[in-house]
């Protein structure tokens, strides 16, 4: 009996360590692509990745399997830079790919790829509960006292950042009540007191919506096409556009260092045309609600929406000032954190080993 | 873990009057009821409410098999590494003294107290494509980061102490009389820890391995952050379950969590009969 204890556990130890040795065999592996995407559109690629496959097969008669990551923009961002082989970047906003390509892994200038680069897009807007009981209208209505707003972490979404862009060129172009048109101060204040007013910062935004619908908050502040997206589903989210806002215009790359490294990069390059394709596009439409300008007129949107070149420009300065904050403090700001919580685990280990100490020798005493 | 009960003696039951004693049976009844069973049965209610084809369904979806194999593979990889270096490690810290035997002691406990997270950022910091090792990584073919050694590292490190912290009780109070006679008698030392020690280290040990087990089949942050939820890869049973939830799939994420906790149950259960069985 006792023999065959031993036997079992020396039988377990072996077997698993042979499992685990089977972790590199994902290297190299040219009839697989990786996509790393943020995480509202993952319902309609859901749909997308059988399709190419099947004309894949159909074209070059190899079977072609997929791996599929979705997470905060900013998350799979730092991610692919940490090492995740993503092969296909799908992000919620261009200076999330524009960090891959910083950290050298996009070699090519995917802004001159179909459409600039610009798969899908949408507008940030608002959602709230059913016959908008707190009567939010538009963004002043979010600095008001009392307000539960569910709005993302910029830190990881980039949902969120869009959401932090919308509302700060609103109120740079004058568009927000008691805001005059180019008070960088008093825009700044505003975005404070909206910030000020946030429950939740989930870590994307699709988590933020789905938590909102849980219960908690008054409004989230989304992408219009994730609550299309929601009342699709069946939820009672109700949308509000506000009469300013911002286009929301979402990337996608190849990313050079791991096609190369996996030698897929036609399999990657083909899937990313596919993607523009009436086919793709009527699944992002039906499925994240999101689609491009050029597959259906904006005017259609039903909202107000400001898509003039000068807006980039105004907004610059909020951009390249969240922007800069976050990228300048992040690995920074999350080493000194990570570092503070190992400090404070040591020196909670530490005391309780002196006070158990201290405890047994005056008991044996 | 064999700590013998108190029993309670005749005149203490005897003070106790009836309707305190009901009052508290009352209590735990409704507290183990409402912690524990309630939600059981919301879970059992939610992912059976649609019969059992549904619930079968599950197994369907390629992503949740894979999240299911992989949940398995990590838990067995880290509870079997962790049983082996967990009783050397308690062994060594009992029946040794060495320089910084209080530092290792010490820091055995550091899984307990540190974030998940921060242990798969860390691990990031060290094995990611920027980190220290990233060129031996390369060098030697391996991919540890957003990929499954990342996971099972991850999952060793979160479950280091259980085994550790079972044994050790169990060894410091054992009588070494044994051991020295069965030595006079001319056992060898591996003998003497197959048929004197393991013996009666067994029941902890098993503790160990149960309480290992459930902590690495249920570790959400640490895989997440250093697996970055691939799906058919790095996708354990708790990121699909939070996935689902996220999806508005919540039939999916039902199933697999009910799934999950009748393991533990299961577990609990078989331990309890093991206990009763083998009384120490």
């Amino acid at each position: 009996m006792k023999r065959l204890n031993a036997l079992v556990i020396l039988a377990t130890i072996t077997l698993s360590f042979l499992a685990g040795c089977g972790g590199n065999a994902t290297a190299g592996n040219a009839n697989a692509l990786t996509i790393g995407a943020y995480s509202i559109p993952e319902s309609a690629y859901d749909k997308i990745i059988p399709l190419f496959a099947a004309q894949w097969k159909q074209q070059t008669g190899k079977d072609l399997t997929f791996k599929t990551s979705y997470a905060g923009s900013g998350t799979q961002s730092r991610a692919i830079i940490n090492g995740f082989a993503a092969d296909v970047a799908a992000l919620s906003l261009a200076p999330d790919i524009d960090a891959i390509a910083k950290a050298g892994l996009i070699t090519h200038d995917w802004t001159q790829e179909t459409n600039k680069g610009i798969v899908t897009e949408s507008v940030v807007s608002f959602a709230v509960r059913q016959g908008n009981p707190k009567g939010i209208h538009d963004w002043a209505d979010l600095a008001k006292p009392g307000i539960q707003i569910m709005c993302p972490d910029p830190k990881t979404s980039g949902g969120a950042r869009w959401n932090i862009l919308a509302l700060y060129g609103a109120a740079l172009r004058g568009e927000i009540r008691g805001i005059a048109k180019g008070d960088t101060k008093a825009a700044y204040n505003f975005l404070v007191a909206v910030l000020k007013n946030v429950k939740v910062f989930d870590k994307d935004g699709q988590t933020s919506l789905t938590n909102f619908e849980k219960g908690i908050g008054d409004v989230a502040i989304t992408y219009e096409s994730s609550v299309l997206v929601a009342q699709k589903a069946g939820e009672t989210d109700q949308l509000v556009t506000p009469t300013s806002t911002i286009l929301i215009q979402n990337p996608v790359a190849v990313v050079d260092a791991y096609v190369d490294k996996h030698g897929n990069r036609k399999a990657a390059e083909a899937f990313v045309n596919f993607l523009f394709t009436p086919q793709a596009q009527q699944i992002f439409a039906d499925d994240s609600g999101a689609l491009l300008g050029f597959a259906r007129g904006v005017g259609e949107f039903g909202a107000i929406v400001l898509v003039s070149a000068n807006i980039p420009y105004k907004t610059e300065t909020a951009a390249v000032y969240v922007q800069g904050a976050i990228e300048s403090g992040d690995y920074v700001t999350a080493s000194a954190i990570s570092l503070l919580l190992l400090v404070i685990a040591l020196a909670l280990v530490i005391i309780v080993e002196t006070l158990r100490d201290s405890a047994t020798s005056g008991g044996a005493r | 873990m064999n700590a013998v009960m108190p029993q309670p003696s005749q005149t203490s039951a005897k003070a106790v009057r009836p309707w305190l004693k009901g009052i508290l049976i009352g209590v735990a009844g409704a507290y183990v009821g409402i912690l524990i069973l309630l939600p059981f049965a919301g879970l059992a209610f939610n992912a059976l409410g649609q019969g059992w084809q549904t619930f079968a369904a599950i197994f369907q979806d390629p992503n949740a098999v894979a999240a299911i194999a992989l949940s398995f593979n990590v838990a067995l990889i880290a509870t079997a590494v962790n049983s082996v270096f967990g009783i050397i490690v308690a062994w060594a810290l009992v029946r040794t003294r060495f320089p910084g035997r209080r530092v290792v002691d010490a820091l055995i406990n550091l899984p307990f107290a540190l974030s998940p997270v921060v242990i798969g950022y860390l691990l990031i910091l060290l094995f990611g494509r920027l980190g220290p090792l990233a060129d031996l990584e390369n060098q030697l073919n391996l991919s540890i980061v957003f990929d499954v050694p990342g996971i099972v590292i991850a999952t060793i490190f979160v479950t280091l102490p259980f085994m550790v912290r079972e044994v050790m009780p169990v060894l410091a109070t054992l009588d070494r009389e044994q051991e020295y006679a069965a030595a006079t008698l001319g056992a060898g030392g591996w003998r003497r820890f197959w048929e004197i020690v393991f013996p009666v280290l067994r029941s902890s040990i098993l503790y160990g391995v149960a309480l290992t087990f459930a902590r690495a089949l249920g570790e959400f942050g640490a895989v997440l952050v250093v697996g970055g939820d691939i799906q058919g890869q790095t996708e354990t049973v708790p990121l699909y379950i939070f996935r689902a939830l996220n999806n508005r799939e919540p039939g999916a994420a039902y199933q697999l969590a009910l799934l999950l906790a009748a393991i533990s149950l299961v577990l609990v259960v078989a331990l309890d009969r093991w206990k009763r069985n083998h009384p120490a």
